[in-house]
């Protein structure tokens, strides 16, 4: 009976070690290269998203891309910046792509000028929200396939459009009053430069100089490379953890001016670095210094 | 030199138009080695003239004269029931050709260069290379202020669902329509052959239970933009000759002026009393055309607050033109188009 109940124990064992490795191999690597893309262009599993405006995206792409500008992932509401689409036009946006929660979706994107580098991290970010799996950024974007001078087509790719359905994750993107209910708990993450963090500089549409109260400065100029690509895991980490410290289960909120720029910290602390409560303030200071009552430091 | 004015050797090799040399249209001297001999007669935008283009391209050019992009003639035809048979002649004389006129398009700048807007050049399209189409400079130049910002989502709100779609601008503006049809138009709205809603989403089409029974009730008294245009759209104000105007987002909800059985989408045409006063044009019948005219904001959505609740409209009246949002000392003819409680 004893040696039964060990054998029994030595199955469960082996059954949980083959479905972790079974889970390794399914999780994507958050960074994919030029070389990786190349190979897997005829991996049905595989969706290439191509975030680009439409005439970019006509006059050459990744073959089988398809092509979903980011002015569909992220509209101007309430007088804000970069907000999400309401969930059903979400949805019909993801499922025109052809895309279901199971495939693997990478993101491509413009990496100059370098603004725009930021438009895959958001588009990567919405597409976490909306509960697909497995996501990924080429790095270096298709300026990068192309001075890699891959392959190019300019065939539109017309996906087959699914019905698409998932449990969405709120807790990735959150808003105002949540903030406010973590300020002193929360590390507060501003993603903007110095000079807009100390408040020396701000964009026109924010209505204050400064920081949101209590938060520390982890600027997106530590992120890439001349040539856009991400800088190595090593570089990262330690830039994030002389900011935030070592400690990965803390909750950490990211915000920068919109909510769009502060997708690329929140992209790495918990797609690359690991850290395992990562959100961002989708209104960011945009909606924050409009509201005398929210606390603002210089 | 400007580097946008280079042309890259390789264009000069494989493109036809300069298998002459250039010029052949810009004309000057060739064989001079100073600058200024060089240069002598230099003709910078040589298809002004739309005989240089006509020499190989003839049928095009045929139709292209009459054409309401080359006449620009849908700006009189817009402004001019608000003139006297007088000032309508100074209006021909005085503002039209030295004002509106000087912004027709002739086919370089579609096809080669951009065209100068607010007195800004945005230089060759595609280095010296004579393009067939590009959509975001040849047609997003001239139309930037109004259609093509809204179409990509850039002025604000949502991207029109078909510029999502992949869809730009020739997609339903085919070449017949930019080009013309040989025929002098007064405005594009005696044009039948446009691109329409219905010629592509039939009613009951793909439409669920909600959506048929929504457009069956209102497909005679609405236009599609009343109900799918997604976010506000680019207004202008105070047009003054010379000075510009200036503009803000809006929507406007109101009767067609150009039909009062039906509600649409309405925009603010910058036409002010005063606009022509420098011209010597008072504009005796300043109050018989309205300020508003229907629009056909071009960031339309499956779904908008309209689509998605009917007390937007039946009960908010959200978006509606009254008489407490219309412009001040606007035209009389304002009253015809507002909303009135008792429709």
């Amino acid at each position: 009976m004893k040696g039964f109940t060990k054998a029994k124990h030595l199955i469960f064992f082996g059954l949980i070690l083959i479905l972790a490795a079974f889970t390794v191999a399914n999780a994507a690597e958050p960074v994919v290269t030029t070389a990786w893309v190349e190979k897997n262009l005829n991996n049905p599993d595989v969706v290439l998203v191509d975030v680009r405006k439409v005439e970019d995206y006509k006059a050459g792409h990744i073959p089988g891309s398809v092509n979903v500008f980011y002015g569909s992932w992220a509209i101007t509401k309430g007088g804000l910046r970069n907000e999400l689409p309401a969930l059903d036009d979400l949805f019909d946006i993801i499922g025109s792509a052809g895309i279901t929660p199971e495939k693997h979706v990478v993101v491509v994107g413009p990496v100059e000028p370098p603004p725009s580098r930021f438009d895959i991290t958001r588009v990567v970010w919405t597409l976490k929200y909306a509960g697909v799996k497995n996501v990924s950024i080429l790095d270096g974007g298709y300026n990068k396939w192309v001075a890699d001078k891959k392959q190019v087509s300019t065939d539109t790719v017309k996906p087959k459009a699914s019905s698409y359905k998932a449990a969405v994750k709120e807790n990735l993107i959150v808003n105002k009053s949540y903030v406010m209910s973590r300020l002193g708990k929360a590390i507060l993450v501003d993603v903007r430069e110095p000079d807009f963090f100390q408040g020396k500089k701000k964009l026109d549409f924010v209505a204050k100089l400064g920081h949101i109260k209590g938060a520390v400065n982890l600027p997106n100029s530590l992120i890439f490379n001349k040539d856009g690509t991400f800088k190595t895991k090593q570089e990262l980490d330690k830039a994030a953890t002389d900011v935030i410290g070592k400690d990965k289960t803390k909750e950490i909120i990211t915000y920068c001016d919109t909510g769009k720029t502060c997708t690329a910290w929140a992209f790495i602390l918990s797609d690359i670095l690991g850290y395992s409560d990562v959100k961002i303030y989708d209104g960011s200071t945009e909606e924050w210094t409009k509201d005398p009552n929210a606390p603002f430091e210089p | 030199m400007y580097r946008a004015f280079l042309v890259d050797k390789d264009i000069i090799k494989n493109d036809i138009h300069f298998s002459e040399g250039c010029t052949s249209c810009h004309k000057g001297n060739p064989k001079a080695w100073d600058r200024k001999i060089a240069h002598k007669g230099l003709v910078s935008r040589p298809s002004k003239s739309l005989s240089t283009c006509e020499t190989c391209h003839e049928d095009v050019v045929k139709k292209f004269k009459n054409s309401l992009h080359f006449t620009t003639a849908g700006q009189r035809e817009g402004v001019k029931g608000r003139f006297s048979a007088q000032e309508l002649k100074v209006f021909d004389n005085k503002v039209f050709e030295a004002s509106c006129r000087s912004c027709h398009a002739s086919c370089g700048d579609c096809h080669v260069s951009s065209p100068p807007i607010g007195g800004v050049k945005m230089g060759l399209i595609k280095g010296h290379r004579f393009v067939k189409r590009d959509e975001g400079k040849t047609c997003g130049l001239c139309h930037g202020g109004r259609v093509y910002p809204e179409f990509t989502g850039e002025y604000g709100g949502s991207a029109d669902i078909h510029y999502q779609k992949g869809m730009i601008c020739v997609d339903c503006h085919k070449k017949k329509e930019l080009h013309g049809d040989g025929v002098l138009y007064k405005s594009m709205k005696e044009i039948k052959d446009r691109p329409r809603c219905i010629n592509c989403h039939k009613i009951g089409e793909n439409d669920s239970e909600k959506a048929m029974e929504a457009h069956m009730m209102h497909k005679d008294t609405l236009s599609c933009y009343a109900c799918h245009s997604s976010s506000p759209y680019r207004n202008c104000y105070n047009c003054h000759l010379g000075k510009g105007a200036e503009s803000k987002p809006g929507f406007f909800l109101g009767v067609n002026p150009r039909d009062k059985k039906t509600f649409t989408t309405l925009r603010l045409i910058p036409t002010v009393r005063k606009t022509f006063k420098s011209a010597g044009i008072e504009m005796e019948h300043y109050d018989r055309l309205p300020n508003y005219w229907d629009t056909a904001p071009h960031n339309i959505r499956k779904r908008t607050d309209r689509t998605r609740s009917c007390d937007a409209c039946h009960k908010e009246r959200r978006d509606y033109l009254t008489s407490d949002i219309i412009i001040k000392d606007g035209s009389k003819a304002n009253v015809e188009i507002i909303f009135k409680k008792n429709k």
